[in-house]
């Protein structure tokens, strides 16, 4: 065989792999091109494919990841969760075991299941392997706060990382603009209407103050008659019913106005925040 | 020593070939292993459109009935009514897809179409007659013929379901209005709404006796009052012993139905499933 010969085999056998290689390989780039592009239905459908054909199971870990991405991306959380999970089974080293996790801790601070999120934050910052990852474990636990409305503990999750945290500081304005429940609660115990002026719902708390004007009045007055009966009726049915009802409007005005104001935070991070966000 | 090396090259040539032709995820034996995996995976949207690019170049009857199948698993009747229909009359599984096709039919309450179906297809014949249960068509008066085309397990359920429908234990509105005005709450009792029964008793017994002692001491102004909330409440407890059993009579019917609904969904509409899976 001469020089040429041997060259050309050798060029032939390298090839082989090579091929091997490239369609797995290839479908893992039009995967996240699909992703990229946000066609998610499709680019769920082509790591599925990918899964399904990688025997060798060189792709499982990207592939699965990914499609967590792409049910996320379309709000199919218990789904994405699954798929993450799988990812972490197939995942090679530490650092992709934290990303899966991290993303599945994310998904529930979506969802709200706070208290899901911060059970698996606590179990990821007590693995020795991740000691180094601190401020981001910190960050998300900010951020799980953030969504269960404990801004208060969101701020001082975000002023572990900087005590000047672009976060703290948004997390300590909206806890400041917050209405006290209690507050709002005790006045109202006080003087009935006074709650529903605290969180400026003047209307409300004019007519709450009137209606307990009056029929406490009422109530006295029938006691004072000697006229017990009446005044147990009047008192029981009307004046503790408005006296009650004035207490829990306080409660649900606080309560409405709060989620008012969490909402136009949580809208002013989604559209203005450049951060990592859940 | 020359045509050795040719030969080996040649063949060389050939693993390559064959080896890109079995690693072409696009293949139709590729997409026909993919779109069933997709299947058996509940997957049946994605498995759908896989099937349908497969149709695209080699149609096939097994091709229109999974199609079929895959939209009717996830709630597309529309569709997968188009592609049973779409099963040539000489096929095997042309019976199969026929039953299919009016099930979609009568779950997208086409009973019209259930009821011109072919009646040597036990399974449309037995949808037909769930068709007149549910209300939609007439329920036929021969009870042996209502629950001819029943196998013997199915008939003792057909049958209690034809009874209920027949006979309904509806309460009678005017039963319950008398009973309301001879005794305030009775009318509430008569439809089981017990809490409501004794609430009204006790509440228009109340203000009957206040109204009373309050005329007795001369209180002629609380003595109407009390009398008129009594009316009021006397005249709300006939008023709504009426709406009570109206309100029973839909709860029959209600629960009726959703034995119903239960029972065919148990029995998969009488259209056994077509199994492909392992």
């Amino acid at each position: 065989m001469n020089s040429a010969n041997k060259i050309f085999v050798l060029v032939v056998l390298t090839l082989i792999p090579v091929f091997a290689q490239d369609y797995l390989e290839n479908q893992m780039v039009k995967g996240n091109g699909l992703y990229s592009r946000g066609e998610y239905f499709d680019a769920i459908t082509e790591m599925k494919r990918l899964l399904y054909f990688d025997k060798e199971k060189e792709y499982t870990y990207e592939a699965n990841k990914l499609i967590g991405e792409c049910y996320k991306a379309g709000a199919k959380f218990t789904e994405a969760i699954n798929y993450f999970s799988k990812a972490e089974q197939s995942a090679g080293s530490p650092e992709e075991i934290y990303n899966c996790r991290i993303s599945i801790i994310r998904i529930n601070i979506l969802r709200r299941t706070n208290l899901r999120a911060s059970v698996l934050l606590d179990a990821i910052e007590k693995d020795s392997r991740y000691s180094d990852k601190k401020e981001d474990i910190n960050y998300w636990r900010g951020w799980n706060y953030i969504f269960s409305d404990e801004w208060d503990n969101a701020s001082l999750q975000f002023a572990k990382i900087t005590p000047d945290h672009l976060l703290k500081k948004l997390c300590d304005s909206i806890d400041d603009c917050q209405y006290s429940v209690t507050k709002a609660k005790l006045l109202s115990y006080f003087i009935p209407g006074a709650g529903q002026f605290y969180t400026g719902n003047y209307v409300s708390g004019l007519l709450s103050l009137g209606w307990n004007i009056l029929w406490g009045y009422t109530t006295i007055t029938a006691f004072s008659a000697n006229r017990i009966f009446d005044g147990i009726m009047v008192g029981d049915l009307l004046w503790f019913r408005f006296y009650n009802g004035n207490n829990q409007n306080a409660e649900k005005f606080t309560e409405e106005k709060n989620t008012a104001i969490s909402n136009g935070a949580l809208n002013y991070l989604q559209n203005e925040y450049n951060g990592e966000k859940p | 020593m020359k045509n050795i090396l040719y030969l080996i090259f040649i063949l060389l040539l050939f693993q390559n070939y064959s080896y890109t032709q079995e690693t072409d995820l696009y293949s139709l034996g590729n997409r026909r292993l993919f779109a069933d995996f997709l299947y058996c995976q509940k997957d049946y949207l994605r498995a759908a459109d896989e099937y349908k690019e497969i149709l695209r170049l080699s149609d096939s009857d097994t091709l229109h009935l999974k199609i079929g199948l895959s939209y009717l698993k996830s709630g597309s009747l529309d569709s997968a009514s188009v592609y049973f229909g779409h099963v040539k009359i000489n096929s095997l599984l042309y019976d199969y897809s026929r039953q299919a096709y009016y099930k979609c039919q009568f779950l997208l309450n086409h009973f019209d179409i259930v009821e011109l179906g072919p009646y040597y297809y036990n399974p449309v014949d037995k949808l037909y007659k769930f068709s007149s249960l549910l209300g939609y068509k007439e329920l036929p008066v021969n009870k042996e013929k209502f629950l001819r085309p029943f196998e013997a397990d199915e008939r003792r359920a057909a049958f209690d379901f034809y009874d209920r429908k027949l006979n309904p234990p509806y309460k009678n509105e005017l039963t319950a209005a008398v009973l309301a005005a001879l005794i305030p709450g009775a009318g509430k009792i008569y439809t089981q709404n017990y809490t409501d029964g004794i609430f009204a008793f006790l509440a228009t017994g109340l203000m009957s006796y206040i109204s009373y002692t309050d005329f007795n001491a001369h209180h002629q102004f609380r003595g109407w009052l009390f009398a008129g909330l009594a009316s009021f409440f006397y005249g709300g407890n006939i008023y709504g012993s009426i709406a009570s059993v109206q309100i029973y009579n839909a709860g029959i019917n209600f629960k009726l139905n959703s034995d119903m609904k239960f029972y065919l969904e148990d029995k998969n509409y009488f259209v056994p499933d077509y199994e492909f899976c392992k």
